[in-house]
């Protein structure tokens, strides 16, 4: 996976209004801890997710801290309640100063 | 003598040599292997739960932890924490705390929360250095702490490790 | 002189064992002996499923990382590359209407470079011959991702691979090749996957060779990447087998394994992108 920072989240189908949903969300990330070495024995920097907001509409729903213990292109699943149509954006952002965000739009029925 | 086996004194060191060390290789499993530089960031669970939560009571109970009993890839383990804590306007979980016992920093991750999740739920797929509980924490709006523990056997792979 | 005549006596039973350990045996004589598994079918499942359960499944089920990389090989299949200003799309169809279902039948012999075409090799001759273009190094995230569409355009479908008239010397060759033994560990492939298949490796279970070639190309947590079966067989089966001279991609004893192996998984239905630990 070459790229940094490509985000895939999914929504459930057919929503309800008020219905509580799971949000699964995947970003490519290489997670490096900055305890291991290359094979020329040179220790790799540290380079990770630390950061990650959740916005639905206007409103900040999470916000979570994270270190370098998350996997490699890290997978998260979280709930939201269902009770307007907005959109729900996820902003990721790492040690390095790299930010990446993508939305995906709630319609609930 | 030397010429009658037809192996240099050099030719024979390396082959014993290779094959000694085969052997020895066979023996030493990657995973016992400390990564050293850490070893003075290390931190013990007690230390970071004091640092998080100070004397505060933590409560066992109203958490639950799924994870693998065993966990093939110490690199990606798929936990989920979760709770039947109730997400009201005026007591809701507002913070969750996951924490991997057997990592050289322990403290794995946090999320705030607000009623607005509607659920106090969270799944992540986590590095594990060697098998040690994962411990969830859950701090209510009211000021309550419950937690939940889960042992997770981490496994060194055969050949699909 | 005793003393040394008793040394080099060691000596030379030191240096038998340890010319044993390293000399790969790289010759069967004769007619290969098969293997039958220790094991019933239902208790390989049985055991199996015990083991691992459905975590993978569930696991790509929520979300694969490969997915990412078969975004990516749509983009790559729809541009335009090479002398000639085509795309794969401007043959196949736009979203590779017309290749439904043509991974099925992949590996399969060829007359044309006589011997046995997989699908990146396939790839890479639509790329020189059609399009004009260079050809992609094998096991590299541009290649894999476009393997990994084309594949997916027969997600579900069974493998149908065939085996007779001009393609059995090659399915031989394969089957030859993954009984022969290799490395310091003077082992083959069948030993582990058929004879042991569903008996403990230190903490795995022994995979059925059944199964090896239905979901490539596959995320594998180990290498944190998505890949192609032959980088699962090169760079960890045979590795593992500590073989000093490992294979090139696409070299004709590989194409030959992975057309044996694909053959075994005939009838299941490709699963693409594949998740694995």
């Amino acid at each position: 996976m070459a790229e940094v920072g490509k985000i895939r989240i999914k929504l459930p189908q057919g929503i309800k209004k008020g219905e509580v949903i799971p949000v699964k969300a995947l970003i490519t990330h290489p997670m490096e801890t900055g305890l291991r070495k290359d094979k020329a024995g040179k220790p790799i920097p540290a380079y990770y997710i630390n950061d990650v907001k959740v916005y639905y509409g206007n409103d900040l729903v999470s916000s979570m801290e994270w270190t370098i213990a998350i996997s490699a292109d890290p997978f998260m699943t979280f709930y939201v309640k269902a009770d307007k149509a907005a959109p729900l954006k996820i902003v990721y952002k790492d040690n390095k100063g790299g930010t990446f965000e993508d939305t995906v739009q709630i319609n609930p029925q | 003598m030397k010429e009658n086996i037809g192996l240099s004194r050099r030719e024979f060191i390396k082959a014993t040599g290779a094959a000694c060390a085969a052997f020895l290789m066979a023996g030493t499993l990657p995973g016992l292997v400390k990564p050293t530089s850490a070893a003075e960031a290390e931190e013990k669970i007690g230390d970071v739960l004091k640092r998080h939560f100070g004397d505060r009571k933590i409560e066992t109970g109203h958490v639950d932890i799924k994870a693998p009993i065993i966990a093939e890839n110490g690199a990606v383990v798929p936990i989920t924490v979760t709770s039947d804590l109730p997400m009201e306007k005026d007591n809701y979980v507002k913070k969750i705390y996951i924490y991997a016992e057997g990592n050289i920093q322990p403290y794995v991750a946090s999320s705030n929360l607000t009623p607005a999740n509607g659920k106090a739920e969270l799944a992540l797929r986590i590095k594990m250095r060697k098998t040690s509980n994962v411990r969830a924490v859950f701090e209510t709006s009211t000021g309550k702490l419950y937690e939940g523990i889960k042992s997770v056997k981490v496994t060194i792979g055969g050949c699909g490790g | 002189m005793i003393k040394r005549a008793l040394g080099g006596l060691i000596a030379l039973l030191l240096i038998a064992g340890a010319i044993s350990v390293i000399t790969p045996q790289n010759s069967i004589a004769g007619e290969i002996q098969e293997y039958t598994p220790n094991i019933s079918a239902e208790e390989y499942e049985k055991r199996y499923n015990e083991f691992y359960g459905d975590a993978t499944k569930k696991m790509a089920e929520e979300g694969n990382p490969a997915e990412m990389l078969l975004d990516d090989g749509k983009a790559l299949f729809q541009k335009v590359d090479g002398s000639k200003g085509k795309s794969c799309a401007s043959c196949h169809g736009q979203n590779g209407e017309k290749l439904k279902g043509a991974a099925t039948t992949y590996p399969k012999y060829n007359a044309g470079i006589k011997g046995i075409i997989t699908l990146p090799v396939q790839i890479n001759r639509c790329r020189e011959n059609q399009m004009g273009a260079k050809p992609w190094k094998y096991d590299t995230p541009d290649i894999v991702a476009v393997e990994l569409f084309v594949k997916s355009l027969s997600n579900g479908m069974p493998i149908k691979i065939s085996i007779d008239g001009p393609a059995k010397p090659f399915y031989e060759a394969g089957k030859k090749m993954y009984y022969t033994r290799l490395g310091q560990w003077n082992w083959n492939c069948a030993i582990c996957h058929i004879k042991y298949s569903g008996h403990k490796t230190r903490a795995n279970i022994l995979s059925t060779n059944r199964h090896h070639a239905d979901h490539w190309p596959t995320y594998r947590m180990a290498w944190q990447s998505t890949g192609t079966i032959q980088r699962r067989i090169i760079n960890d089966c045979i590795k593992n087998m500590r073989v000093d001279k490992l294979p090139e991609y696409e070299s004709e004893d590989i194409r030959n394994l992975e057309f044996y192996l694909t053959y075994q998984a005939n009838g299941l239905p490709i699963q693409v992108p594949g998740l694995r630990f």
